[in-house]
């Protein structure tokens, strides 16, 4: 061997050959946590290129405006801005756009690039599969609202307003958040998932909110031209916002959203009825219509 | 040691029969497993994963049976489809790191085994850029870097040359080879193309409308029926007389002439005749045996076979 003596510099990727791997084998739950986790990051555009992260942050900033503003009029004005309760209902076009923009990212290109079955050919199954998907739309829907809300509180807090606090109100609405972010997560998911196409999802999906809402407005308008206010109110529930604040409503007797109240009595219990079913409805089309795409 | 076994395995769709009685077993290496399109390939391996049913019969993965232990079969298998299956738009890395996580593996190791995999498979810096902008061959690397990330012990490649020009087959090719060696993973790649397979693999398995036509070690299809190709300008007639004097077995095809290589006097026998007449030869090639001659041997073997108990 001679030693030759080395003039330019070295930067060598050395060989070292293949390398077993005989470390840790996690189970299918952390399959499908990380499952999740990726989702999750996918519907905020994180580890994507920039223009996948501009609607998803935009619509956060557009949800935490109306925060900002409130928290600016306690500091400034040391009156209450916009209360917790109504929150998620005042702000619920952006909700549902932010729905429509991301349900469909989540679902979509794993069923029209066909990675779906390189996920079944893991250990996790077509369950496994929704369960984690449902949850990182659920978690990231629950971002959107809790994190406002979240803003709101800490504000009241820290511009320590005369008269009593609204610590009650703000946990109801956290609680009402999550069945929001349920509902909200399962429709969206469901609808995307009927077509691998992003587009049509998203269309299908905004056009399931502004069908819902139009009625209940259209139903609503005619029956209270008609003086029948009682029915009209049973008309705001078509709206699935709407039937969720009343569902909060009535559990946590806070004022309602909507602005003209919801029926007494019966309407609430009928409401989160309605609600669970919406969302066995969507769950069960979801679980339908991967069984059978994974059988394709 | 056997990989997998099958016995009597069927599986029938509601208009067509893809897999009727197949009996096979694999032993570890690389094995070919060949057929037309539409052979019962892809459907053998969603079997196989334990992602399909069949309808009778019974396989056995890494001695796990593929109806009850599906999940176990899938933690040590890895599986490269014959579709595209990649996002566009993540990277390699960030894709493969999480295709490993799917596997079982924690967030770190996975990264590792990511960088290791792709660096195996020859992607580089691009590993970091979107998949969308990748050409063929970049795809088909990710593909079968994600079916090695979690180290199985074996893998299934379903046409992992489909689409790739002459070079990246070569390429994909030595890759399978050195999974096979160098790796010490057991693969089972499909191909409808025998003349590619026999590069690589250690045994081949021959399928046709869902039935076994033939499986054997590589070494015997290249032995029982190699053969030269040879072309002259004109007089073809002549040299295959001449060359059926010298005692070859000669078979006109086409322009060309196979001649049956009993050994190195084959050579030395084309080479006199060429020569003796004086022709002028246009090529001399071995011959490349294609799937239908393998078809075209088989269903002589069974002519044969049916012949002897008359």
């Amino acid at each position: 061997m001679t030693a030759t003596p080395i003039h330019e510099p070295t930067g060598v990727i050395h060989d070292i050959g293949y390398r077993h791997y005989d470390g840790r084998r996690l189970g299918r739950g952390s399959a499908v946590a990380a499952l999740t986790l990726h989702s999750l990051r996918g519907v905020f555009g994180l580890g994507r290129p920039a223009r996948s992260k501009i609607m998803p942050f935009g619509l956060l900033v557009v949800m935490l405006l109306p925060a900002v503003v409130t928290v600016a009029i306690m500091m400034l004005v040391k009156q209450q801005g916009m209360g917790y309760p109504g929150f998620t209902a005042t702000m619920q076009t952006v909700l549902a756009i932010f729905l429509a923009t991301q349900a469909p990212y989540l679902v979509a290109p794993d069923l029209r690039f066909r990675v779906l079955p390189l996920y079944l050919s893991r250990p996790v199954t077509v369950l496994d599969y929704v369960g984690a998907k449902l949850a990182a739309m659920t978690l990231a829907m629950l971002v959107l609202m809790v994190l406002p809300l979240t803003v709101m509180f800490l504000g009241e807090l820290l511009a320590d307003l005369p008269g009593p606090g609204h610590t009650g109100e703000f946990f109801a609405a956290l609680a009402t958040s999550v069945l929001y972010a349920v509902m909200l997560a399962c429709v969206g998911t469901a609808i995307a998932s009927f077509t691998p196409r992003r587009g049509l999802g998203v269309a299908a999906v905004i056009a399931f909110y502004l069908l819902t809402s139009a009625i209940s407005g259209v139903i609503y308008g005619v029956l209270a031209s008609l003086s029948r206010d009682g029915a009209a109110e049973w008309a705001m529930l078509i709206n699935p916002f709407f039937a969720v604040d009343a569902v909060q409503v009535w559990l946590f007797d806070t004022p309602p959203g909507n602005g003209v109240g919801y029926p007494d009595g019966l309407g609430g219990p009928i409401a989160l009825l309605g609600v669970l079913a919406l969302i066995a409805l969507a769950v069960l089309a979801l679980i339908m219509r991967y069984r059978k795409a994974a059988s394709s | 040691m056997t990989i997998l076994a099958t016995e009597g395995l069927t599986r029938r769709f509601p208009r067509v029969t893809a897999l009727d009685q197949l009996s096979v077993t694999v032993g570890p290496g690389v094995t070919g497993l060949v057929g037309a399109n539409g052979a019962g390939k892809s459907t053998l391996i969603k079997i196989l994963l334990g992602l399909l049913e069949p309808t009778a019969g019974n396989a056995q993965v890494l001695d796990m049976d593929v109806t009850t232990r599906g999940a176990e079969i899938r933690r040590a298998v890895g599986y490269m489809p014959e579709h595209d299956c990649l996002p566009p738009d993540v990277s390699a890395t960030e894709f493969v790191v999480h295709m490993a996580q799917m596997s079982g593996l924690p967030r770190t190791n996975a990264r590792e085994r990511a960088a290791d995999t792709l660096r195996h498979v020859g992607l580089y810096e691009e590993r970091y850029r979107p998949i969308g902008g990748y050409s063929t061959g970049m795809k088909q690397r990710v593909k079968l870097a994600q079916a090695l990330v979690h180290d199985p012990r074996l893998v299934f490649l379903d046409e992992p040359t489909n689409g790739l020009d002459p070079q990246g087959r070569d390429e994909m090719l030595g890759l399978i080879r050195r999974i096979g060696t160098e790796f010490g993973i057991s693969v089972l790649v499909t191909s409808h193309l025998l003349g590619e397979l026999e590069r690589v693999c250690d045994h081949v398995i021959v399928i046709d409308g869902g039935k076994l036509l033939r499986s054997s070690a590589i070494s015997d299809f290249t032995q029982a029926t190699q053969t030269v190709a040879v072309e002259v300008e004109e007089g073809q007639e002549q040299l295959a007389a001449r060359l059926a004097d010298l005692g070859q077995t000669v078979t006109p095809h086409g322009r060309l002439l196979m001649v049956q290589v009993a050994g190195p006097e084959t050579y030395d026998a084309v080479r006199d005749a060429v020569c003796d007449l004086d022709l002028r030869l246009i090529r001399l090639e071995q011959g490349r045996q294609r799937i239908e001659d393998v078809f075209r041997g088989s269903a002589a073997a069974l002519d044969l076979a049916g012949q002897v108990p008359a």
